[in-house]
């Protein structure tokens, strides 16, 4: 130890001249003893009784100069420079999406038990607590919990819920009160990012601690706290005193200061030495700093569990972790687990020794009626309560690592690892934790359901939901086993996309009204390319058929491969390159005809961003996983707001989401409406790569986008296709969610017309064969069919009729 | 439907915004009062008699209401932050997505007042008072951005929301 040493040298010539002063007397003594004992004993008070008292004085004082002050000063130093610079690494706080609930919201039980669950209410008789909920059948009392939101705080409420049909149907107060138009939960906290050292905390002032804790905790561990002065004598005679008697050490006689001292300044080896500068760090401490900012450290401060790699520290996180509440929440009950845990975080842990936790609570609640602190009445009935915990995966962090590690990404552009570990920031993301669980549940069943058919037991999956128009993600898997952390295939792996790139063929073709139209045909026939290297490239079809001329629509519904590179060619590659760079594809094209089918690798995450311009009208949002960042106490950092991008020629688009409406009616994915077992209008786009290596589903409601993904990691043959695997999943998921209609509306330069597709010509809503289907304005049939001719006549005829008579 | 006749207003707000257009000044933020004036107020005119009121859900009319209040004291953040909780709810609502497109033009982020206003009008009824609307925050959005010419084709469009029903709906 450095500081003594250096503070020791400085006295050391005084020193060492009254060591020298002492010597001489002490050299001679014992000769004299040796020759006469009983004169040297006699003599020897009388000759230097005095001197010696000065000796020993002032060796004391060299001592005590030399090393127990320096000693001191340096323990002082330690205590106050680290309790007064102490600021703890805080982790930050994760929160899904919160819920906003209203009359007429599509919302099944499950998925409102789900959001409760996930947000750490609990379950109880009667919903009296914030954080709690009651009810079942379709009627709810909640009980919201206070939180500070971006826009402002928002107080706990009361409130009353029905749901009816698979929608809101009733949101008002408790008993018989008024409707309420919109209720906001508080957002589920989803994970935390910790510090290195993984400790987890939440701090609290000591005015947010409730009575019974805070006397409770010094009944129990510190009964003299308030008048001691660091180390507290009778409580260590009175612990001697115990332990003796039981022979066993079942008491301790450390202060609530030294106990501080010990967790904040001190390893945790037991020696005499270690006691010792606890004790008078102890003293320091109370020296220096009154008792309510001794107790409010010390409330932070203390070990309470252990969950994971993390350590939970100070009892604001214990009572989110263990209660999923407030600490001013806490019934006496809960308030006695916590007093019982300082003693032995593990031993008296409620999850996982439940018996011993709960006798231990009831020794507490006996110590605080004992006190005075509670009725001998109210600790009986608090006695008689469970431990009232919530189940342990509710608590435990970072249950959707997939979608953790897309918040991780784009925070990465504005946040330093450092500062996301210590700062404490309130993390805002879209997830939707009823919408996760459903996905997870989807990929879970999915693979299974894929393996009992005989395909291999090593698949994998991804599968992400966004919402359409704000491109807020709501949900990623990104293994087949959900809970899987490490690859995580939504975001990393990129694979071939197949035909799930195609639509933008036939956009881009759209895109020329004067030339193209759903009724035109093209030619299904082989078709052989020469490729940059001077081999020739000669794709077949899936079905190893060609199908002559046929419909561009009717080439897009059944994904025939030679129609659409032939298309493509004809309109251009460069144009279709073009296009996949307009819907946000960064990576460089390759400008080869095989790119027409596919035959470029993106991420499951980058064919969402692509397909959300199509599933919005051409209105282009980047994807977003994190909409605000906040310091702990509640100020903005940043936020990242809605921002669209409109494309051009957004009647095209609109166009071209008829024809993705068409491939789940009549097309590839025609198996769909009997899966989700709903005949709404469902835009979708299979997708299957060479050898069967790669399946993908990308469908879309008005307002839900989802991309699934199934094959191999190491991309041998997998057997799978659009429709057998990834499309399975695909609406396992969708099967859990509302399915709103796609919209058809057409925007400026584009409409609906009753045409006959066979004839290619304009038609009536009552002439055979007539049906309504979508035109980019200038692309529309100029010949009429004959029906519609006659009427036309008609019309007229009548018209000079009714002019002839005037 | 009336055909309302070219008013001597139009013309000197054209030219006002052609002058604008010509002196290339840096654009200084647009406050209530002008949105008041050149936007509200001349789509209110045009579409004097046909108008539309769709239902609201109460949920959209809570935030909206409260949206309201903080763009009247002139808290735009909190006001666009409202809007935005809005679309979550109802994100294809044109009415929603104009108040949108007004308050960031009051921001003065003029292009995304033009994305909101030019999605409003996709979707809306592309006639009568939104529409009128939709055409007079798009051309002052161009002109802020030094567009002049699409500033007044803009407001061309917006005369005619009166005149032309658009085909197809």
């Amino acid at each position: 130890m450095s500081p003594p040493r250096k503070a020791g040298g400085k006295k050391k010539t005084g020193r060492s001249t009254k060591k020298t002063t002492r010597k001489r007397p002490a050299k001679k003594s014992p000769a004299r003893r040796g020759s006469s004992g009983k004169r040297s004993v006699a003599a020897r008070p009388k000759r230097s009784l005095f001197g010696r008292l000065v000796r020993l004085c002032l060796l004391f004082m060299g001592l005590g100069l030399g090393l127990l002050v320096p000693w001191l000063l340096w323990l002082n130093h330690l205590v106050t420079s680290e309790f007064e610079g102490r600021k703890w690494d805080l982790p930050s706080r994760v929160y899904a999406r919160p819920l906003e609930l209203y009359e007429g919201l599509a919302m099944s039980p499950l998925a409102l038990e789900r959001e409760l669950e996930s947000a750490g209410y609990r379950k109880v008789a009667s919903a009296d607590r914030e954080g709690t909920w009651s009810g079942s059948g379709g009627n709810y009392i909640v009980f919201r919990r206070g939180f500070r939101f971006e826009d402002g705080h928002q107080e706990a409420l009361k409130f009353r819920l029905g749901l009816d049909g698979g929608r809101v149907s009733r949101l008002a107060s408790p008993a018989g009160g008024g409707g309420l138009g919109l209720v906001r939960l508080d957002p589920a906290e989803i994970a935390s990012i910790y510090p290195l050292h993984e400790e987890d905390r939440t701090l609290v002032s000591l005015d947010q601690v409730p009575d019974l804790l805070v006397t409770g905790l010094q009944a129990v561990e510190d009964r003299n706290f308030k008048h001691h002065h660091g180390v507290d004598p009778r409580g260590i005679a009175r612990a001697l005193w115990a332990n003796v008697r039981a022979r066993a050490t079942v008491q301790g006689g450390s202060t609530l200061t030294q106990q501080l001292v010990k967790n904040y300044y001190l390893s945790n080896e037991r020696s005499l030495p270690r006691k010792l500068n606890e004790a008078l760090m102890a003293l320091l401490l109370e020296w220096h700093y009154d008792k309510a900012e001794i107790l409010e450290a010390y409330l932070n401060e203390v070990f309470l569990g252990q969950q994971g790699n993390h350590a939970i520290h100070g009892f604001g996180r214990a009572s989110q972790h263990y209660f999923g509440q407030p600490l001013d929440q806490l019934e006496t009950h809960q308030v006695a687990l916590l007093v019982g845990m300082v003693k032995g975080a593990s031993l008296y842990h409620p999850r996982r020794n439940p018996e011993r936790a709960l006798a231990r609570r009831n020794q507490v609640l006996s110590s605080f009626a004992e006190t005075g602190l509670l009725s001998e009445q109210k600790a009986r009935v608090a006695r008689d309560r469970p431990l009232d915990v919530t189940p342990g995966a509710a608590a435990t962090g970072n249950r959707y690592p997939a979608f953790i590690d897309l918040v991780r990404d784009q925070l990465q552009r504005d946040y330093r690892e450092s500062d996301l570990r210590s700062e404490g920031l309130r993390i805002f993301t879209t997830l939707s934790p009823a919408e996760q669980v459903a996905a997870e549940v989807a990929v879970r069943k999915g693979m299974q359901d894929l393996a009992a058919r005989g395909l291999p037991n090593e698949l994998q999956a991804a599968l992400v939901l966004a919402d359409v128009d704000s491109g807020e993600v709501r949900a990623v898997v990104g293994d087949r086993d959900p809970t899987a952390r490490g690859f995580n295939r939504a975001l990393n792996a990129r694979r071939q996309v197949g035909s799930v790139i195609k639509p933008l063929v036939y956009l881009t073709a759209l895109e020329h009204p004067e030339r193209f139209n759903w009724l035109s045909r093209i030619e299904d026939e082989p078709i052989s390319l020469r490729q940059a290297d001077g081999t020739r490239w000669s794709p077949s079809n899936y079905d190893n058929r060609s199908h002559g001329e046929v419909s561009l629509l009717e080439a897009l519904m059944r994904s025939y491969n030679q129609a659409t590179v032939r298309l493509g060619m004809t309109v251009g590659l460069g144009e279709f390159t073009g296009k996949l760079q307009q819907l946000g594809v960064d990576r460089d094209i390759p400008g080869v005809p095989a790119t027409l089918l596919g035959a470029v690798e993106l991420t499951p995450l980058e064919v969402t961003q692509v397909y959300q311009s199509l599933a919005a009208g051409g209105f282009s949002v980047p994807l977003r996983a994190v909409v605000a960042v906040q310091t702990p106490s509640g100020e903005t950092l940043k936020r990242y707001p809605l921002r669209l991008r409109p494309l051009e020629r957004r009647d095209a688009l609109a166009v071209l989401n008829y024809g993705l409406t068409r491939v789940v009616t009549g097309g590839t994915a025609s198996a769909l409406p009997g899966l989700l077992g709903s005949e709404a209008t469902i835009a979708g786009k299979t997708g299957t790569t060479n050898e069967r290596r790669d399946s993908w589903f990308v469908g879309y409601t008005r307002d839900r986008l989802g991309v699934a993904w199934v094959g191999l990691d190491d991309n041998r043959p997998a057997g799978v296709t659009g429709s057998n695997a990834a499309m399975q999943v695909w609406a396992g998921l969708f099967r859990a969610l509302p399915l709103n209609p796609v919209s058809l509306d057409m925007p400026e330069g584009a409409h609906w017309l009753w045409v006959d597709p066979e004839q290619q010509a304009l038609s009536a809503e009552d002439c055979p064969d007539a049906i309504m289907m979508p035109f980019v304005e200038g692309s529309e049939p100029t010949t009429r069919t004959r029906c519609l001719a006659r009427r036309d006549d008609d019309d007229s005829s009548f018209w000079s009729r009714f002019f002839d008579r005037d | 439907m009336t055909v309302t006749d070219f008013r001597p207003v139009s013309c000197l707000l054209l030219l006002t915004l052609l002058l604008a257009a010509c002196a290339g000044q840096s654009p200084a933020p647009i406050e209530e009062r002008e949105l008041e004036q050149r936007v509200r107020t001349p789509a209110r005119e045009d579409a004097a008699g046909v108008q539309v009121y769709p239902l609201k859900n109460p949920a959209v009319a809570e935030l909206t209401d409260q949206a309201e209040r903080a763009e009247a004291s002139g808290d735009l953040d909190q006001a666009a932050m409202l809007l935005e909780r809005a679309m979550r709810i109802q994100p294809r609502d044109p009415e929603l997505l104009q108040s949108m497109a007004e308050v960031q033009l009051q921001r003065g982020q003029y292009q995304q007042a033009l994305s909101f206003a030019t999605r409003s009008h996709d979707i809306g009824p592309r006639v009568g008072e939104l529409c009128a609307r939709n055409w007079r925050t798009m051309s002052l959005a161009h002109e802020r951005l030094g567009d002049g010419r699409a500033a007044s084709d803009a407001v061309d469009r917006a005369e005619q929301c009166m005149v032309t029903r658009p085909q197809g709906l």
